[in-house]
């Protein structure tokens, strides 16, 4: 584990608690998710965050709850839980720990007392607003009140397996923003890439900025270039395109990620001028990175190129004028995504399909342009973010299966291609069509001279199709994209 | 039915018939075995032990004699049995160890017999109930949540512990006071023989034994109010001369002559200290007073923190009046009122420490066991230890926290001998004040001679003899008044053990010397107030009939012969400037951890040459001051 990474996890608690003033307990649930700053360690001190769900039989169920956990099985003998909940209009505050023991690991691990302590609804927030849980800190104005005990319990069989798969170790602090800094190294032979694409919800039309840093293999000056382009909805237009550059690149300031020649995409937003075309956007991530290559890929180069999205998912609010007319982005979906790598793919096809209700799909199927590697089918990248998580869980699993068997199928073609694959107990379809009238054939430049040509819609259509193994395969869900996904499709 | 049970009652049955010479004659003596049996139940697995083994010897002793076991022998041969053995010298002291717990079950059983009505019942007719004790809120700890946190901790409810959790509740800080013990209040002991709240109230049925040579006897409290509930209420302040050694010597800058001056103040104005009135001192006293007064010495009766004292005679029980002011009916409700809790029967196992601190370890809250084996947890910032100078030691070692060299050492005891004097008139001195007059003119030298009695069977003088003579003495024990004198004694004693405490303290021979001329001095008072006989406490020259007689006695014999008591163990973690000899430093802070102070007996750097509760409670004041403090300051930042 690297520095930097975090820890992520969901335990659920049962058990009961007795009320004061109540004659018999009453059952309690905890669903708790978990996310800690550091990499759990046993014998340190971890302090994490608690969201979750508290449920009392016949009194309470807030899933908004919040609270702290400490972590320390080894250090302190002790894993304490903070969490403030709602009932009607009460604040509860549950306070208790495990206290840990060598000589009885396993019941001093799973055993949580607790007492619970009824406060000031008004004071809200996170732990330090929770009343009695710092010495003293009820002391102002609304002192905590006892209002009642309980244990609760880690359900050993049934608990133990879901809660030891949820363990994450996500990069903490590597949000979007600090993705979309420029990663050139000043290594000859490297390009670089910031494209956004955004579909306008008003006008369903499509919108691609493509900024590019290229570093020729010939020791050449680096150069800055790209183009932007607007694909109106279907039957409104043809796609229209201009291009920019290329300048002599010069380092942004830190804090910054593409800026050439008043052209910029970064954290917050882009805005240039290019052609007819003039835009001013403000961008807001709504999601976290989102790794479509593996991350070792792209913090250590070790493949020719990769891909990720720092932010599937963000807003887009502002100006984008063309010849004739002027859009007014209001909260438009799209996303930045990144390439960085010595050139482009020998073959390539690409998708980026925001599926609604905070799902997302990105796929990126290429073939390599170096010896060996040419040969062998499309290596897949498919990453499916649903209900918050992100499948298949490791990247590499799509491309490669099991050394080969199970590996995800893509078959590139034009209009239409499709990917296939199955990993656990899902599997799941995909096919973009790519009419010939809404997509942009464009030519590509590698740093080595050569050139490619590549062949993009913002306007594509998409069907998705994911299906789940209970017995038969199953319906799980299923997405139909009319005109709002974003693909494009590569080749020499 | 026979059993186990019974055949070990049936032993102790004709070990007590001997030693009593039971000749049918009275009632009592038929009810001591049973007494003895309860008394045996309380003190600790090894005590009882020995004393079955010692009964079940005496049998077997007589079985091999005559044929009989001692249940089945006439009077007459159960006396020649006994006189046999008590012929060898060498078996004098295992017959004295015997004595005492059979001393103690006879005079209870003996005094309900025959004035069965001022402890029997309830406050007999004409007479006031106890007023109500003032509000504590005490809670037992079974019913005290398995999770819960606070801003202090203090462990121990004694003198120490009071004042501290008086002193940071009235800082504004959450207080839980953890107790062992339980709560008794006035009514509880006006209602008790004193026999029966003496298994309660103390720690091992009173039985705690420091080994050594000789062992001494350590009885100390048990219960909310600590050794304050059982002890005589003397009130000594600090005396000068240790205040400025452990200011010079000890480097604590607290025990300064004014600063010092003004914690005892405020402590003697809460537990309303006052000179014990001449009307209920008793005849003890007053035979001490006229002693001393014949001889030139400096005496009087004693502070007190019992203002109203009856002169009923069972301090050492818990006081059946509510006069004396021990600290649970005078600090703990003030500290209450202050918002601090009290759970009882609370057994603290570890301090919880955080290990990984910025800083280095630090004290966390407390790992409490209750009675039924169930484990609670405290969490907290502060934790104040104050389970007294044999108890806080082993606490600290079982937390992780003796590394100390010096922990548990320079353990000073104030050992006490007894001496009793047989006068014409009955002195009676169980009616009256049971520690009354302090007898000071060799206090200078470490002597303080202070006149004191107990219940009957309860005092620390052990009657001479066995069988028919020891009958006599203890039917003409009216006619005896007693003194003690506790010595100020170097620091030569060791608490050991984590889980359990073992006590070891080995007289030093200076203290050993003082000890004899102690017991020579209350010799001298005793006949100069009239006494025609003195009895020593020695078995192997029990009695004196003049001064001479007792100075040539006292001649062949040590100190080692003596039957030694203390009662204020003291200095097991000491406070003081060195980091190389002293455990705690200058403001109580235990040394090698944060958040841990020590506020009882154990943190007085040496003896305090007087009874210890103002000196324990002014420097539990002292150390809780400073230990509110930084709280108070981060309160306001």
């Amino acid at each position: 584990m690297g520095a930097g990474r975090g820890t992520a996890f969901s335990e659920v608690m049962s058990g009961s608690v007795l009320l004061d003033g109540e004659s018999g307990p009453r059952a309690m649930r905890l669903d708790l998710s978990v996310r800690a700053e550091d990499v759990l360690l046993p014998h340190r001190t971890t302090e994490a965050v608690v969201t979750g769900r508290v449920r009392i039989a016949g009194l309470a169920d807030d899933a908004r709850a919040t609270g702290e956990l400490e972590i320390s099985p080894l250090a302190r003998r002790r894993i304490r839980y903070r969490i403030g909940f709602t009932v009607g209009s009460r604040r509860y505050v549950l306070d208790g720990w495990k206290s840990i023991s060598l000589g009885r690991p396993v019941k001093s691990m799973t055993l949580l007392p607790f007492s619970l302590f009824e406060g000031d609804a008004e004071r809200e927030g996170g732990a330090e607003g929770l009343p009695g849980m710092h010495g003293g800190s009820d002391d102002g104005g609304g002192r905590a009140r006892a209002a009642g005990t309980g244990t609760l319990r880690f359900p050993l069989t049934t608990q133990l397996l879901p809660f030891l798969t949820s363990f994450r170790f996500p990069r903490a602090g590597g949000g979007a923003a600090a993705q979309l800094a420029p990663r050139w190294d000043g290594a000859p032979g490297r390009t670089e890439v910031w494209y956004t694409t955004v579909t306008d919800p008003a006008t369903r039309t499509g919108l691609w900025l493509h900024h590019e840093l290229v570093a020729p293999s010939d020791g050449s000056g680096a150069y800055a270039h790209g183009w932007v382009a607007r694909f109106p909805a279907d039957g409104e237009g043809p796609v229209e395109h201009a291009r920019f550059g290329p300048e002599p690149w010069k380092p942004p300031p830190a804090g910054e990620g593409f800026a050439a020649d008043g052209i910029k995409s970064g954290p917050g937003g882009l805005r240039g001028a290019a052609g007819p075309f003039r835009w001013e956007l403000a961008e807001r991530p709504l999601d976290g990175p989102l790794f479509t290559f593996p991350h070792w890929s792209w913090r250590r180069q070790l493949l020719p190129a990769a891909q990720i999205v720092p932010a599937p998912r963000a807003s887009y609010t502002g100006t984008f004028a063309y010849e004739g007319g002027e859009l007014r982005l209001d909260g438009a979906h799209g996303a930045t995504a990144r390439i960085y790598g010595h050139g482009n793919a020998r073959r390539w096809a690409w998708l980026h399909a925001d599926l609604g209700g905070g799902d997302v799909l990105e796929i990126v199927a290429a073939t390599s342009m170096r010896p060996g590697l040419r040969r062998l089918p499309p290596l897949v990248f498919l990453r499916l973010r649903k209900d918050g998580r992100t499948w298949p869980r490791r990247p590499e699993r799509t491309a490669l299966g099991w050394a080969g068997p199970g590996r995800f199928k893509a078959r590139v073609s034009l209009p239409t291609w499709t990917v296939t694959g199955r990993c656990g107990l899902r599997r799941i379809r995909v096919e973009v069509s790519q009419p010939e009238e809404r997509t942009l054939a464009l030519d590509y430049t590698d740093p080595d001279g050569s050139g490619a040509v590549c062949r993009n819609s913002e306007t594509a259509d998409a069907h998705i199709l994911l299906e789940r193994w209970w017995g038969r395969w199953r319906k799980e869900a299923e997405w139909s994209l009319d005109g709002t996904a974003h693909a494009e499709v590569g080749d020499r | 039915m026979s059993g186990p049970g019974d055949g070990g009652r049936e032993r102790l049955g004709g070990l007590v018939a001997a030693l009593l010479a039971d000749d049918g004659s009275k009632s009592w003596p038929g009810a001591v075995p049973r007494r003895l049996g309860s008394v045996l139940g309380t003190m600790p697995a090894p005590a009882r032990a020995g004393v079955r083994a010692a009964a079940a010897a005496v049998d077997a002793y007589a079985a091999l004699r005559t044929g009989r076991r001692m249940r089945g022998l006439t009077p007459d041969e159960r006396e020649t049995v006994l006189a046999s053995l008590a012929a060898r010298p060498s078996l004098l002291p295992v017959l004295d160890a015997v004595k005492v717990p059979v001393m103690l079950a006879a005079g209870t059983e003996r005094m309900l017999h025959e004035e069965p009505a001022p402890t029997g019942q309830a406050a007999p007719t004409g007479q006031t109930p106890p007023p109500d004790d003032p509000p504590l809120d005490c809670v037992p700890s079974v019913e005290w949540p398995d999770r819960s946190s606070a801003d202090a901790v203090v462990i121990g409810s004694g003198a120490g512990g009071a004042i501290a959790a008086r002193t940071l509740a009235r800082a504004g800080m959450r207080v839980l006071v953890l107790e062992e013990g339980r709560r008794h209040t006035t009514a509880d002991f006006g209602r008790r023989a004193p026999l029966d709240r003496f298994g309660e109230l103390y720690r091992d049925g009173g039985g705690t034994v420091a080994l050594g040579n000789p062992p001494v006897v350590l009885p100390v409290g048990r219960a909310v109010g600590g050794t304050t509930v059982v002890n005589s209420g003397t009130c000594y302040r600090t005396p000068d001369r240790v205040l400025t050694r452990w200011r010079d010597s000890y480097g604590l800058s607290f025990a300064d002559r004014a600063a010092f001056g003004e914690c005892l103040d405020e402590v003697e104005r809460t537990l309303q200290v006052a000179t014990a009135p001449l009307d209920v001192l008793g005849r003890n006293g007053r035979t001490a007073l006229l002693g001393a007064e014949r001889l030139g010495w400096q005496a009087a009766p004693l502070r007190r923190n019992a203002t109203g004292c009856k002169g009923s005679c069972q301090c050492v029980v818990g006081c059946p009046t509510g006069a004396k002011q021990s600290v649970q009916l005078s600090v703990l409700p003030d500290a209450c009122a202050a918002g601090a809790r009290i759970v009882t029967q609370a057994y603290v196992q570890r301090i919880l420490v955080e290990k990984d601190r910025p800083g280095g370890p630090r004290a966390c809250g407390v790992a409490v066991r209750r009675p039924d084996g169930s484990e609670l947890e405290i969490l907290s910032p502060l934790v104040v230890v104050a389970a007294g100078a044999l108890h806080s030691p082993p606490l600290l070692r079982r937390s992780g926290l003796g590394g100390h060299p010096r922990l548990g050492r320079n353990l000073a005891i104030h050992p006490a001998a007894s001496v009793a004097g047989r006068f014409a008139e009955p002195v009676t001195a169980w009616r009256g004040v049971l520690q009354s007059v302090g007898v000071e003119e060799l206090h200078d030298d470490g002597i303080l001679i202070e006149a004191t009695a107990g219940p009957p069977g309860m005092g620390s003088f052990v009657l001479p003899g066995v069988g028919r003579a020891l009958r006599r003495e203890l039917d003409g024990a009216e006619s005896l008044a007693t003194l003690g004198a506790m010595i100020a004694d170097l620091p030569s004693g060791r608490v050991l053990g984590a889980r359990r405490t073992l006590l070891r303290y080995d007289l030093a021979r200076r203290d050993g010397e003082r000890l004899m001329r102690a017991v020579e001095a209350m010799g001298r008072v005793l006949f100069a107030a009239g006494a025609d006989e003195v009895l020593t406490g020695i078995p192997a020259a029990p009695k004196a009939y003049s001064q001479d007689q007792l100075r040539e006695l006292l001649r062949g014999l040590s100190a080692k012969q003596l039957h030694l008591s203390a009662f204020h163990p003291t200095g097991t973690v000491a406070l003081g400037a060195d980091p190389q000899t002293a455990p705690a430093d200058t403001a109580g802070r235990l040394r090698g951890v944060q958040g841990v102070v020590i506020a009882d007996g154990s943190a007085l750097p040496s003896c305090p040459e007087v009874n210890p509760q103002l000196t324990i409670m002014a420097t539990a004041l002292a150390v809780g001051r400073a230990a509110a403090e930084p709280a108070g300051v981060a309160r306001s930042a």
